[in-house]
């Protein structure tokens, strides 16, 4: 296929988490809000005056000084941040937003807090750190929305003047889905046959969603999906095998490409900082407040496998057994950042349960937090590959012999 | 003085690298030996009496679960916490790891009267479990105070917990089953251990519904996702207490959550939350907390008495084993508090058993060596004031004012075992400790290490750099809860006598507890 026009922009913006666009979103006096976990509700980070920004630490290598600060048997994203954090990298940001959800995420937030990582510009800059409730009905929607209120929106209010009235979230939930509505309309192409669009372009544009001023991406979005809508795919379908990734976060597109170079196609995105869940439309009404009904859908939507009520837990596998059908899936990886005790224990049951109970093939797998080129990682996928082949010929020839 | 530097002998020489069991039984003096075999008998003689009608089913249990076995060295524990001990140390650590065994023999009792697995068929034992609720290890069973005509089993605790501290390999086999299942080996395997229980189908069917929570750490909220699977069919609960316990603000949560536990065992038994009842169970709770307190207001003074895992344990077990219910352990408290003020008497009059360090003990402790605290006292003279495990729920339950008790209630829970400092934040951990050591007039810790906890491990610099700064010296001693094949019991010595040697160029008291085999002793 013909290169996206827009994709080395995209990619460029991944170099760096203080990129180009969130220099020129300061510039303009918006306010830029970090934060690492689906849980903290990203679009009352994008109320008007302020911007959020999912925090990574690409081309992580020495993580020395986050080690000494959290041991070496903490989740690598974890400490690759701290370690950015302790480098200087984020005293751009005017406030971070943490969850006490898992216990790496929460210990790197206090680090960052108490070792001071803010900019000295930055007189008026918080952490806060959500207390998130463990299932979804609506006691825990109260508590969450006092956590939210408390904790994102007073000092967004008190500390920078930020309007957090019902109309403002209305507005911020309103620009949130039209990202939502391109990255969804993109991420649709991948249930054709023979894709316009690959696993590692479509990741790195989402990705992109996360880490930059939405509003001064979705114009060159836009152009991308018309460009995508008119792309003409190679006439052969290249891959072997059409994928589905389930897991912990991932916001190193070399990973997607890792996995589509062993002759895969990524073509669901299951995964922290992918766009299930996170790039679906809120729907908001107007009987209720939208603090409310955004709070609500948080809780509601979430795949993390923190939340362990039975439902919840079923809710994980019917959600990848949907995407599954939807993006006629051949397998599923399921993978983990090493150390994620949440994920471990994802991992270790959809292993067992997912082809006995949904027909679905499964590899499980954990990894660094930059995968790099790694060959142990890129061996595995690719025998998985081979293992699903030989499956679809097995079933053809079976299919063939009835 | 354990050691005789005329002969050489020392305690080391108890232990048998061939052997599970110590070599010889230690000779204490006349009296004190005598007080410890009468002990030792009295052990077995309440196990014989409670569990002896019941033979049938424990021959079953043995064959049929391989956690029940090591209850058959109960006794060993006792002498593992009381080997180097005379006087009124001896005494107290009898009294309290008695009281521990007496609770533990009697739930074995009950799992053995109601067990599906060991009684099948039995009408007797199916009437039995429909009014028994069944528990989480790291699930405090408070909750049933307000219950008194339902029975309740701890299935993990009886399973992992006590099996896991009676004999150091009691959970490599099940360890090795969730790991074969595809667990991840770098998770803590306390949680893993309860898994790997129920991927090979060993707990026992005591109950008609099952209480579990999101305490105190990841692993323990992803165990109730497994468990939920494998007890499919029995109505499950989780309790969620709030994260950030600290705020005032999540309190309304909490209360609410715990309310729709009370409501969830009133649905499924069939019966009333019993005011009346949790009163009465609340006083109790109450006195034992008030007990706990005493011993640590003169372990802070320079004659400690209670110390090391006759505290810490105790308390541990009282209120996550036992739930604050059990009245034998009220009795006991009751009993030790005495000597022990009598102990203190005595001492702060004499000047004796000054310790020659003192420390405490912080973070989550290695399971298969509860006697680490009693090994460095032994070895190097550092005594253990207090220990982490033993700093959980201590305010009391306001009794009379309903809606006052179950935020009491819910601060209990919130401030359980190790989740009263691993959650909140970290003031509630790092900042804690520095109170601490201030309140016990210490400055030596010794800092558990386990080397699958994200969540002390995540302030391991600033405890560094913090410690440093006031001058307390932080002795790591890595460890890996319940798998002593990661670190091992010498391996855990060593970490402590290198820093012993090298930085307080200090000499052992007893040279021939340095460095000796136990890796097969339970």
């Amino acid at each position: 296929m013909k290169d996206l026009k827009y994709l080395k922009y995209f990619e460029d913006l991944l170099e760096d988490t203080g990129n180009d666009l969130v220099r020129k979103a300061e510039a303009e006096g918006d306010i830029a809000l970090g934060y690492t976990c689906f849980h903290a509700p990203e679009v009352l980070m994008d109320l008007p005056g302020c911007f959020s920004l999912r925090l990574r630490a690409p081309h992580t290598n020495s993580m020395e000084m986050a080690t000494y600060y959290m041991a070496n048997n903490s989740c690598e994203y974890a400490r690759a941040l701290l370690e950015r954090a302790l480098e200087g990298n984020f005293a751009f940001l005017h406030g971070i937003v943490g969850v006490d959800v898992c216990e790496a995420n929460n210990r790197c937030m206090e680090n960052m807090g108490i070792l001071k990582i803010q900019g000295a510009d930055k007189e008026k800059f918080f952490i806060s750190n959500l207390d998130v409730p463990y299932s979804d009905d609506e006691d825990c929607v109260e508590h969450f929305e006092e956590q939210v209120s408390r904790k994102i929106l007073k000092p967004l209010r008190d500390n920078y003047g930020i309007d957090t009235s019902d109309a403002a979230i209305r507005r911020a939930v309103a620009e949130h889905n039209e990202i939502c509505r391109v990255i969804s309309e993109l991420g649709d192409f991948r249930k054709l046959l023979n894709p316009p669009i690959t696993g590692y372009e479509f990741h790195v544009l989402t990705l992109a969603t996360y880490t930059c001023p939405k509003c001064l991406i979705l114009k060159k979005l836009r152009e991308t999906l018309e460009e995508v809508r008119s792309r003409r795919p190679d006439p052969n379908k290249k891959y072997r095998a059409r994928v589905l990734v389930v897991g912990s976060e991932i916001d190193d597109p070399g990973l997607i490409k890792l996995i589509e170079d062993t002759g895969a196609l990524v073509v669901a995105d299951r995964f922290c900082f992918g766009s299930v869940p996170g790039r679906q439309e809120i729907p908001l009404n107007d009987d209720e407040d939208a603090l409310t009904q955004v709070c609500r859908y948080n809780l509601q939507s979430t795949q993390c496998p923190r939340q362990c009520a039975a439902h919840r837990v079923q809710n994980r596998y019917d959600t990848v057994e949907r995407l599954a059908r939807e993006y006629s899936a051949d397998g599923a990886i399921y993978e983990q950042i090493k150390f994620c005790t949440y994920w471990s224990y994802e991992r270790a049951m959809a292993g067992y349960i997912m082809p006995r109970e949904y027909g679905i093939h499964v590899l499980s797998v954990d990894r660094p937090y930059i995968v790099g080129q790694s060959g142990q990682l890129r061996t595995r996928i690719q025998a998985f590959i081979e293992s699903l082949e030989i499956k679809k010929i097995n079933e053809e020839k079976g299919e063939r012999a009835q | 003085m354990t050691y005789d530097p005329k002969t050489g002998k020392g305690l080391g020489r108890f232990y048998d690298a061939d052997h599970r069991a110590l070599k010889y039984r230690e000779w204490r003096g006349a009296k004190d030996t005598f007080y410890d075999y009468a002990r030792w008998m009295k052990l077995y003689g309440f196990m014989a009496a409670e569990l002896g009608p019941y033979a049938p089913q424990m021959a079953r249990a043995m064959l049929r679960y391989r956690w029940m076995v090591p209850y058959l060295t109960a006794a060993n524990m006792m002498d593992r916490h009381t080997i180097g001990q005379s006087g009124k140390d001896l005494r107290y650590s009898h009294k309290q790891f008695y009281s521990v065994l007496h609770h533990s023999v009697i739930k074995v009792k009950e799992i053995l009267q109601r067990d599906e697995n060991l009684n099948p068929g039995s009408e007797r034992a199916r009437k039995l479990r429909e009014n028994t609720v069944m528990f989480d290890e790291m699930t405090p069973s408070l909750i049933m105070m307000g219950f008194p005509t339902l029975d309740w089993i701890d299935i993990a605790m009886m399973a992992v917990g006590m099996p896991s501290e009676v004999d150091q390999n009691s959970c490599m086999y099940y360890i090795d089953a969730i790991e074969h299942f595809g667990l991840a080996p770098d998770v803590c395997p306390e949680p893993a251990t309860e898994c790997g229980v129920a991927v090979v189908d060993d707990y026992a069917k005591v109950g008609k519904c099952y209480v579990t929570s999101s305490m105190p750490c990841d692993g323990a909220v992803q165990q109730t996702a497994l468990m939920s699977r494998y007890l499919k069919g029995v109505s499950i609960f989780q309790i969620t207490p709030p994260q950030r316990i600290n705020e005032p603000q999540v309190q309304e949560y909490a209360v609410k959550n715990l309310k729709k536990a009370i409501r969830f065992i009133e649905d499924e038994m069939g019966v009333k939350w019993d005011w009346d009842a949790f009163w009465k169970n609340a006083a109790m709770y109450n006195q034992m907390a008030e007990c706990m307190i005493e011993k640590w207001d003169v372990n802070s003074t320079d004659y400690p008495q209670v110390c090391g895992a006759a505290l810490a344990l105790q308390r541990e077990f009282e209120f996550m084993g036992a739930a604050c219910l059990d009245e034998y352990m009220l009795k006991t408290d009751r009993e030790v508090t005495k000597m022990m003020h009598k102990g203190y008497e005595y001492d702060l009059a004499h000047g004796t058993n000054k310790p020659k360090y003192r420390c405490i003990v912080w973070a989550c402790p290695a399971h298969y060596y509860t006697n680490f605290a009693n090994w460095a006292d032994l070895c190097w003279g550092v005594k253990c004031v207090n220990d982490m495990e033993a700093m959980l729920s201590y305010l009391p339950i306001t009794v009379g004012d309903q809606e006052q008790a179950l935020r009491d209630l819910a601060r209990c829970y919130e401030r359980m075992m190790m989740r009263s400092h691993t959650n909140g934040g970290y003031v509630n951990l790092l900042d804690e400790l520095w109170k601490m050591c201030d309140r016990f007039n210490v400055n030596i810790v010794i800092m558990y290490d386990h080397v699958s906890c994200r969540n002390v491990g995540g302030l391991h610099g600033l405890f560094e750099d913090e410690a440093r700064s006031r001058g307390i010296h932080l002795i790591w001693v890595p460890h890996d809860v319940m798998d002593p094949r990661t670190v091992s019991r010498r391996e855990m010595r060593d970490a402590f006598n290198k820093y012993m040697v090298n930085v307080f160029r200090e000499e052992p008291l007893d040279p021939t507890l340095l460095d000796y085999e136990d890796a097969l002793a339970w």
